[in-house]
């Protein structure tokens, strides 16, 4: 009756697992740690694919578990991004501001350190002062809140208006999917106060550790990747096990129903879309420090699109499948658009994969919706021995079929 | 007896045709009724008006010792005051067990946060186990609520009826689609159901009616044409002519 969350979840010890056993090779495996045989760039390559499969699994909630399919949850992801990035310009543009002024004849006032940050981040879009927006941008602290408090009252906000209307389905997606866009469209701006296209940029210098070589920062970052991973990983196993798990999955197969049985279903899907939400926003302030760049096309609605196929093809509405289905479709897709895969001959057409990935990407979606809903995540299924049917009731679910009294002792 | 559900002149339509017409019924404390009446009468409309799924354009619902106006409430917040409903068609989580069904509607606070830290407890085991004899399903709480056979997902949603505990059950069609014996069982359970609450139940199986015996109404065209016994009614002529006369 009362067995402990990991004997009723033994998914989640076999992934802590999995991923400790994967980051310890890594770390033995880079160049500032162990052997040098996985190179800096493919470091955060990993790490970031981590960073993806933590919103993957944030995406398996909403979507596999809740049944709310969110077309924008990479907006979030862009702004924890976008959050953390203002913190990093700033305060890597303020070092080098100050350490310019510092031969300067008279040593220079706050309020000229602050303009001299603002024309050196801002005159790429012809600007020279802070908008509101960059309020917080001198603390780390602060802008860390951000991080959280930003797309969490987005998703508050939106996830309200939406689901009080009852807007359900295909409509919400396409919601969702407006938010995104929307969104997107206005970083574009140049008076946007982010800098527009040209996004921000340099993340990958963190303030203060120009000493460090980035062989160590892309192995810190892949292992608060990988922890952030597993946290979040327990979070939501522990949110979707339980009574909370079976309510949120009740309003996903029948959400009238569970009003009848006196939930108040918009609250809870509320707080599915605002918890996803932030933990993909976490994600996202992990990633961009190790991409380095992030720009509004970052959060156009394709992004997210990418999100929902990689939990389709890993397997919805288990956890472990999103994750592998973010890796493995995620690393495929660098490989196939990177130019490594090999060009497949055909004699009379070669078929280059650069141009050729979507459409190989498109039709492996297609053809997992059709013929295998439970995804990449279903082989488990295979292994694993599922206790056989407990028929201790009636033989069968038809009228006809022999009742309880009728079977044989 | 006082009264727990008070409809009166409530008048629903739906593109100009009128669903439920000037509606008065009113509910006793602990009370078995039976809601009769051909196809298209209003009786489901007349279950949606309470359970707050259809709102009505006139009229008053008024719920409980402290008259409150169901109609300003969500369907969730009705549920919550103590109305539970069961479907015509049995509609139980199918993925979920039994148990996990039954946990489901078990009365407990309903919040978010209130399910995100529930912690399961003896008492609500032993509840739980409680309901399932009393359903006939104590065997199979562990299966899947998909593989019961027709029966027992009627029960099974009688059984989470029950463990909501509500002051008034609704009731559409609970003996659609059983065998005799099946029947039998859901009668003697909303017999004694209605021995501590209000318990109102649609039919159109005059049989099963008759083995309730209890106070029918009888609804034609979105009004209460006859109330009584079900001798009382049958012997109606305006019931004879619209309904059993056919």
């Amino acid at each position: 009756m009362t067995r402990s969350f990991i004997a009723k979840n033994p998914s989640v010890l076999w992934f802590l697992l999995a991923l400790s056993v994967f980051s310890i090779a890594v770390t033995l495996l880079s160049e500032a740690t162990g052997t040098g045989l996985i190179s800096t760039s493919f470091v955060k390559t990993l790490g970031k694919t981590l960073c993806l499969c933590l919103i993957a699994i944030a995406m398996d909630v909403v979507w596999g578990y809740c049944g709310i399919l969110s077309l924008g949850h990479f907006a979030f992801f862009g702004l924890g991004g976008y959050a953390i990035g203002m913190w990093l310009m700033y305060a890597r543009t303020e070092l080098i501001v100050v350490e310019s002024l510092a031969n300067a004849a008279l040593p220079p006032t706050d309020k000229e350190v602050v303009d001299a940050i603002a024309s050196q981040i801002f005159g790429v879009v012809g600007a020279s002062e802070f908008p509101l927006i960059w309020s917080f941008a001198h603390s780390l602290t602060l802008q860390l809140a951000m991080v959280v408090l930003v797309p969490g009252l987005l998703a508050l906000v939106f996830g309200w208006l939406a689901f009080r209307s009852r807007v359900t389905g295909v409509y919400l997606s396409i919601l969702t999917q407006a938010m995104t866009l929307a969104l997107s469209l206005y970083l574009f701006q140049n008076d946007s106060g982010l800098r527009g296209n040209n996004g921000l940029s340099g993340l990958q210098n963190i303030p203060g550790l120009d000493a460090v070589p980035q062989s160590v920062i892309s192995i810190a970052f892949f292992w608060a990747s990988a922890v952030a991973l597993g946290v979040g990983y327990v979070l939501f196993a522990w949110v979707v096990s339980g009574k909370m798990g079976s309510v949120i999955r009740a309003i996903r197969d029948n959400e009238s129903r569970v009003r009848f049985l006196g939930y108040h279903v918009e609250s809870y899907k509320l707080f599915v879309f605002t918890l996803t939400a932030i933990v993909a926003a976490i994600a996202g302030a992990l990633y961009y420090p190790q991409a380095g760049i992030i720009n509004p096309a970052e959060i156009a609605p394709i992004a997210s699109i990418y999100l929902a196929v990689w939990v389709a093809i890993g397997g919805r509405g288990r956890l472990y499948g999103a994750v592998i289905g973010a890796a493995f479709v995620s690393l495929l897709s660098s490989w196939f658009t990177g130019g490594s895969a090999p060009a497949v001959n055909l004699g009379f057409y070669t078929i280059n994969w650069t141009d050729w990935w979507l459409v190989l990407l498109g039709v492996s979606f297609v053809a997992v919706t059709l013929f295998f809903p439970k995804g990449i995540g279903g082989l488990f299924d295979l292994i694993v021995l599922k206790p056989v049917a407990d028929r201790q009731g009636d033989y069968g679910p038809d009228k006809g079929a022999w009742r309880k009294e009728e079977g044989e002792p | 007896m006082s009264t727990l559900l008070e409809v009166s002149g409530v008048s629903v339509t739906f593109d100009g045709f009128r669903a439920i017409n000037n509606l008065s019924i009113s509910i006793g404390q602990a009370e078995l009724r039976a809601v009769i009446g051909p196809n298209g009468a209003g009786k489901t409309t007349f279950m949606d008006i309470i359970t707050g799924k259809t709102k009505p354009d006139v009229g008053r619902v008024i719920w409980g010792p402290r008259s409150l106006s169901l109609l300003d409430m969500s369907e969730s917040e009705i549920a919550r005051q103590g109305i539970g409903r069961k479907f015509q068609k049995p509609t139980v989580f199918e993925a979920q067990t039994v148990r996990e069904n039954l946990a489901m509607a078990l009365k407990n606070p309903r919040g978010p946060f209130d399910v995100l830290f529930y912690r399961k407890s003896r008492a609500t085991a032993a509840r739980i186990d409680e309901i399932a004899e009393e359903i006939g399903l104590t065997d199979d709480l562990p299966r899947r609520a998909g593989d019961l056979s027709h029966g027992q997902k009627q029960w099974l949603e009688i059984g989470m009826l029950l463990a909501q505990d509500p002051q008034l059950l609704l009731v559409d069609e609970p003996a659609a689609g059983m065998t005799p014996a099946e029947r039998e069982h859901t009668t003697a359970l909303l017999v004694r159901a209605a021995q501590t609450r209000a318990v109102v139940v649609v039919e159109h199986d005059m049989e099963f009616v008759r083995r309730l015996n209890c106070k029918v109404t009888v609804l034609h065209e979105g009004s209460v044409l006859a109330e009584g016994s079900l001798d009382h009614v049958t012997k109606n002529q305006d019931v004879i002519d619209v309904y059993l006369g056919r």
